[in-house]
């Protein structure tokens, strides 16, 4: 066997060994096995995590909302994040949807959301439901949650219906900015004019 | 005797294989990718950049693989640009190899960037232009393929070793596999409607509603069944010669209905059909187009 040839054989057996493990990375994490995750740094595991595609049954439509607290009018309005969020803007896979979805439970994210939507809706560059000029001072976050309707009844199509329409079964508060921050924000207003914690 | 079964599989590994199965991935799964990218493409400041939210240093939480700082604008639009050329020039053939492996750190890099713009294409699309540029991607087809040729230089033989579809091609089985796992141990084998129930929410598209607006409702479980039992046994179906080809029309069936009914989903699908007709196309339909190609 030629030095040529060596190194052929070993680059071959390299890249076997290196093809070998993916799959069963691949493989392991689909089931369950927490090994890859254990083994690897998260940055390649992640790449593992491709094949545990709807395991489980939905147990409702969601939709992640929100709602801007209008500081002139202290109330909660809805607020179309869409203008800030452009990627796949009707759908599931837009990254409001996406953050909220992976993060709803982090409270750093839930506060990096929450300042990204005020700065923008205060800037005034985007319709989003709040009229332009018209400040808001905190967001609440909304995980809407349409039951799905039993198999063979009458199905109505999947439509975006403002959160003033659905009924409160439907809606779960995920997140709302803390009262002492809409007072920072909204200025020297009474802030028990906020509804409750 | 010991050693006897692996001698077997890695003289499977380097039985020979048409150059066309790699040149078929390597033409269209680049399209397919960048199909999907494309709603991100025209957004790439949003995205990538500056210009958009990003989700802060969560410090090594698992949700987060690695923290990627927000590019300046026209960092973002420069990736975006490479991507875009390199997923072209390795379609068409031009320097496939090196394209591809451009391409597939682009891939890889915006899939880590953003994790909320991520889904399966962004995680498996790196690993498959990484084997199309370990292959000999672009010797047989395309545009220094027809250089070649032009200059009347010999062409590199048709049929060959190639790891890098016999690669492809254990993914692909593993991927369907360990997705049919996943399945029978969430819900698929004790909820009857797991089918049913995703095709309500915002992927739902005129053609699911319609399925679902007429389909009887028994007709679900069968479906979901036959999913379940396609993607499960994989190895089986595809690795015995006579059902192969019923698997591969099954697939194709099965990504064309996805690709149909979950809106967004179309470009998975498409990657998908692209991957399963590159790796099991039967031999005789690709003697046929090599034919057609070469004349």
């Amino acid at each position: 066997m030629t030095p040529g040839g060596n190194k052929r054989r070993l680059l071959r057996g390299s890249l076997r060994t290196v093809a070998a493990l993916y799959l069963v990375g691949l493989w392991l994490d689909a089931v369950g096995c927490s090994t890859p995750s254990r083994l690897l740094p998260h940055a390649l595991d992640y790449f593992m995590e491709v094949a545990a595609l709807f395991p489980e049954a939905a147990s409702g439509a969601i939709d992640y909302r929100a709602e801007g607290w209008v500081c002139a009018d202290a109330r909660w309005q809805e607020l179309d994040t869409r203008p800030y969020f452009p990627l796949d803007p009707d759908d599931k896979e837009n990254r409001f949807q996406r953050a909220l979805n992976f993060y709803r439970d982090d409270p750093a994210v839930e506060r990096a959301l929450d300042a990204y939507l005020v700065e923008r809706h205060n800037a005034g560059r985007a319709d989003d439901g709040v009229p332009r000029g018209i400040p808001i001072g905190g967001l609440r976050f909304v995980r809407v949650k349409i039951p799905i309707p039993p198999a063979g009844s009458r199905l109505e199509r999947f439509t975006r219906r403002p959160l003033a329409d659905l009924p409160a079964n439907e809606k779960e508060i995920l997140y709302r900015t803390s009262k002492t921050r809409i007072a920072e924000r909204c200025g020297p207003r009474d802030p028990a004019t906020v509804e409750p914690e | 005797m010991t050693w006897h079964p692996l001698r077997r599989i890695v003289a499977w590994l380097d039985e020979p294989q048409p150059v066309l199965r790699l040149e078929i991935v390597r033409i269209f799964a680049p399209l397919a990718v960048l199909g999907f990218m494309s709603g991100r493409l025209v957004h790439a400041d949003e995205w990538l950049g500056d210009a958009g939210f990003r989700v802060p240093d969560l410090g090594g939480d698992i949700r987060q693989p690695l923290y990627i700082p927000a590019l300046p604008a026209g960092a973002a639009w420069a990736v975006v640009t490479v991507m875009v050329v390199s997923g072209l020039l390795c379609s068409m053939g031009v320097r496939a190899r090196a394209s591809a492996v451009v391409f597939a750190a682009t891939l890889a890099f915006v899939g880590l960037s953003d994790r909320l713009a991520a889904f399966t294409v962004s995680k498996i699309s790196p690993v498959i232009m990484l084997a199309v540029a370990l292959g000999p991607a672009g010797s047989m087809l395309g545009v220094d393929a027809w250089l070649r040729r032009r200059r009347g230089e010999p062409l590199p033989p048709a049929v060959q070793s190639l790891g890098s579809v016999r690669f492809l091609q254990l993914m692909l089985v593993t991927f369907y596999c360990a997705s049919g796992l996943a399945k029978a141990g969430g819900d698929w084998l004790v909820v009857p409607r797991v089918l049913w129930t995703h095709v309500h929410d915002s992927y739902q598209t005129p053609i699911s509603f319609f399925l679902a607006s007429t389909l009887p409702a028994w007709s679900w479980t069968p479906m979901q069944a036959s999913v379940l039992a396609f993607e499960a046994l994989a190895p089986l179906w595809f690795g015995l010669r006579w059902t192969r080809p019923y698997a591969l029309l099954f697939g194709l069936g099965m990504h064309l209905m996805i690709g149909v009914m979950f809106g967004p989903v179309v470009w998975f699908a498409l990657l998908m059909m692209t991957l399963l007709l590159g790796c099991f196309l039967p031999e005789s339909w690709l003697a046929r187009i090599a034919r057609i190609t070469a004349s």
